[in-house]
């Protein structure tokens, strides 16, 4: 038996990736900020939400399916872009896109990915049935992110997510302690951290080294594309503490496709971005890993979902780690959510069929909750099944109350 | 890589601090009074309120500098008065002092510190670009509180804090247990603690020893240090319990410069302080050090700050630990806050250099606040930052309403 068979859901992979990663690599996709108050409020925050059992409806034709920007998907679930993926599993970012693409979700390929958007559209893009989304972290110099885009455009990404919770680096003081600092300089605490871990130093540093080198930022600008673990100039011009609403604006412009913002927590700018034509809102905290203090997503997505109405699809990112989750994000105004750690921790243990594990957990979970609350359809979500006050959309009221 | 290097927030500098201090002197340093409640609670409520991500605002030309009584600051936050900065260095107060110089904050010298304000004055004072605030308690003898503050304006002191919540000493029975009894008596469990700690024995201890002798509050009038602790005229000497408003009236009469009143918990002693002409008030439960059961400062501020509106400046301490609790603090109508036990955590892993750290380790922290909440100067922060009712000034229910 595999220890992706042990498996029965995502702590489960999760487990099993802490046993399989270096503490370096593991920490970097487990852990937060600072004190870990934000990461341990996103959980707290679906948990606090209790919903009540349906009684006597037939549900025996139910499904988990829905329709996202126009185009069907298996599940109201996409993958969030993350960097660490190709530290998880050799070339892991392939694995996990693959995945997506046979449970028919889209996949966010991350500026930060380390494998290039060429090779992913290639591998697991619309000719094989994939829907790829492209994140964007903005570089000071614009005109470096505008390729990029037209890049992505290129290549048959359908979506743009430009970043917007992201103005400064977080503190992320684990790093540095484990020895995972950037710029990377070899240190003996990492040394011996990949030791103890021979199968990931065989299986994914070592087919690095003998085929490519190092792992680089393949979707960097060419100036850029230096090691993983080298590129501190181009970390100084990531993150652009300058981006503003006029950068919307020009990305609107040269991005023909699905725009979408991530990191957007606050009413107003939900508002705000549907003046510059966004297509999509994703309302996150960055997994809690940018600022401590942040709310949770779940609990600022109710006033958002108001506010935008059915001008913007509105996706909750942050937290989810089982399937009732995403039933919660739906009936709270989400059309759907992203997951970004439950994803990465079974493409950890086991590529792309661990990631589609996950991603199937996931899927029968949601299918168990809404067969438990008597949802045939996902449309049929809504805060009726909570248990608390249902009245009209004063969501958030009631989600507080419910605490 | 020194041990100053390794730390990389305040809680890694008091990690540090505990491994190199004698317990009694940490002790003394990190506990609180009784059952250790209001220490834990002061931490509770900073990290109950919960901020929401602004996005897209261009914040590339922030700043945390601010002017606190007319004069600039590099951050909202001064040095609160602790009187064991010369127990976690050698002649710590010094280094505290020289690193609030360098930062550009204020340092508030306390009454029972072991460096003399002279001393204080002429290495970290105006001359040298330091601001320098005294901390009094105020004794039954009241012609020798008189003299201090005397001293204190010769010296260039710029404002005089009169501590009003330590009318009787306060219940730290972990003191005693430890043996660490003031006025200074030698015993076995002490002495015992110091032989665990060679290297504080020597770099502290003996350097006092070697040179001036067993380190003395050295701004204490003379009859006092010549006094035994059992001796009922020094209990009958330093009595507090007599302190009333018609002191604060002498007090303001005395002082010719900025008067502050450190220990104010209720609206209506804030509004009475106007009456008396006093400059600040400072919000603050010591610390938690002094009542077990008192409300968290960050909880009690706001209907203080809301009281006193724009007549006085109202300062927040007890329980600062990350640059964050400055962003809430000042969001709840604080100019600035007090930091003791994370700049004393500083001073004893690494002296001036040490606190100098914690100081820009917080400095950091709240720059990434502002930047995370779109905020470009400190005149920004608002409670607009906070998820959670926002209307109007009413801000003490809207904290109680996101716990």
């Amino acid at each position: 038996m595999a220890a992706l068979d042990r498996c029965l859901n995502v702590y489960d992979l999760r487990a099993a990736a802490k046993r399989r990663l270096p503490k370096g690599v593991f920490d970097f996709v487990d852990r937060a900020t600072e004190d870990h108050i934000a990461v341990a409020n996103n959980r707290a925050a679906f948990e606090r939400i209790k919903l009540r059992h349906r009684a006597l409806v037939d549900v025996s034709g139910r499904s988990v399916a829905t329709t996202l920007f126009g185009k069907p998907a298996g599940l109201p679930m996409a993958i969030a872009p993350t960097g660490a993926a190709g530290l998880c599993w050799h070339e892991g970012e392939l694995e996990l896109a693959k995945a997506a693409a046979k449970a028919k979700i889209p996949l966010t390929l991350s500026t930060a990915s380390m494998t290039s958007m060429e090779k992913i559209a290639k591998a697991a893009g619309p000719d094989v049935g994939g829907r790829l989304w492209f994140q964007l972290y903005v570089w000071k110099r614009r005109e470096l992110s505008h390729q990029l885009v037209e890049r992505a455009h290129r290549n048959g990404f359908e979506a743009l997510i430009v970043t917007v919770d992201s103005p400064v680096s977080a503190n992320r003081e684990y790093n540095t302690h484990n020895g995972f600092g950037l710029p990377f300089s070899p240190t003996l605490r990492f040394s011996l951290d990949i030791m103890r871990h021979p199968a990931w130093a065989t299986g994914v540093l070592m087919k690095y080294f003998t085929s490519i080198g190092f792992p680089r930022h393949e979707n960097y600008p060419e100036e850029f594309r230096t090691s993983v673990l080298s590129g501190v100039g181009a970390r100084d011009a990531l993150r652009a503490d300058s981006l503003d609403w006029n950068d919307i604006a020009k990305f609107r412009d040269i991005c023909p496709g699905t725009l979408m913002l991530k990191g957007v927590n606050r009413p107003d700018d939900a508002v705000k971005a549907l003046g510059y034509g966004i297509d999509g809102i994703v309302v996150s905290n960055h997994g809690g890993r940018n600022m401590d203090s942040s709310a949770a997503p779940l609990d600022v997505l109710p006033e958002i979902a108001e506010a935008v109405g059915d001008r913007a699809t509105v996706i909750l990112d942050s937290g989810v780690r089982r399937g009732s989750d995403i039933v919660k994000a739906l009936a709270l105004g989400a059309k759907a959510v992203l997951t970004g750690r439950a994803t990465l921790y079974g493409t950890a243990v086991g590529g792309e069929a661990g990631a589609l594990k996950a991603i199937n957990l996931l899927k029968n979970e949601a299918d168990k909750t809404m067969a438990y609350t008597g949802c045939r359809t996902v449309d049929e979500i809504s805060p009726d099944i909570f248990f608390g006050q249902r009245e009209g959309n004063r969501l958030r009221g009631r989600v507080m109350d419910s605490v | 890589m020194t041990a100053l290097d390794r730390c990389l927030n305040v809680y890694d500098l008091r990690a540090a601090a505990k491994r190199r201090l004698p317990k009694a002197v940490f002790e003394f340093v990190d506990r609180g009074s009784e059952d250790g409640i209001a220490v834990a609670n002061n931490r509770n409520a900073f990290e109950r309120i919960k901020l929401r991500h602004r996005a897209l605002v261009d914040v590339s030309g922030r700043s945390t500098a601010t002017t606190l009584f007319g004069k600039p600051a590099g951050l909202p936050m001064a040095i609160a008065p602790t009187g064991s900065a010369g127990l976690c260095w050698h002649e710590g107060e010094l280094e505290l002092a020289k690193a609030a110089a360098k930062a550009k904050i204020p340092f508030t010298l306390a009454t029972g510190a072991m460096t003399s304000m002279e001393k204080i004055a002429e290495q970290a004072g105006p001359g040298v670009g330091g601001r320098l605030w005294f901390q009094l308690y105020v004794w039954n003898r009241r012609e020798m509180s008189y003299q201090l503050i005397e001293r204190a304006n010769r010296a260039g002191f710029e404002a005089l804090i009169v501590t009003v919540d330590t009318i009787v000493p306060p219940n730290r029975e972990y003191n005693t247990h430890n043996g660490f009894l003031m006025p200074f008596q030698p015993n076995v469990r002490f002495t015992l603690d110091i032989m665990r700690h060679p290297v504080w024995f020597t770099n502290v201890l003996m350097k006092y020893f070697t040179t001036i002798g067993m380190p003395r509050n050295e701004n204490y009038p003379d009859q006092y240090r010549r006094m035994k602790r059992d001796d009922p005229s020094t209990t009958e000497m330093t009595r507090q319990d007599s302190l009333c408003w018609d002191d604060i009236r002498i007090f303001r009469e005395k002082w010719p410069g900025i008067l502050m009143i450190k220990g104010i918990n209720r609206p209506d002693d804030a509004v009475k302080a106007i009456e008396y002409g006093v400059d600040g008030v400072i919000v603050s439960n010591h610390g938690g050090r002094n009542m077990d059961s008192v409300v968290a400062s960050i909880d009690a501020l706001p209907e203080v700050a809301e009281a006193v509106g724009e007549r006085l400046t109202v300062i927040l301490d007890s329980g600062v630990r990350r640059g964050s609790d400055i962003a809430k603090a000042l969001a709840l109508g604080a100019k600035a806050v007090l930091t003791g036990r994370a700049t004393l955590y500083g001073t004893a892993v690494g002296g001036e250099a040490g606190a100098f750290k914690a100081i820009n380790l917080i400095r950091n922290e709240l720059d990434k606040t502002m930047a995370y909440t779109g905020c470009r100067s400190v005149d920004e922060v608002t409670t607009d930052i906070f998820f959670g009712g926002r209307q109007g000034n009413r801000l003490r229910d809207m904290v109680m309403d996101t716990v």
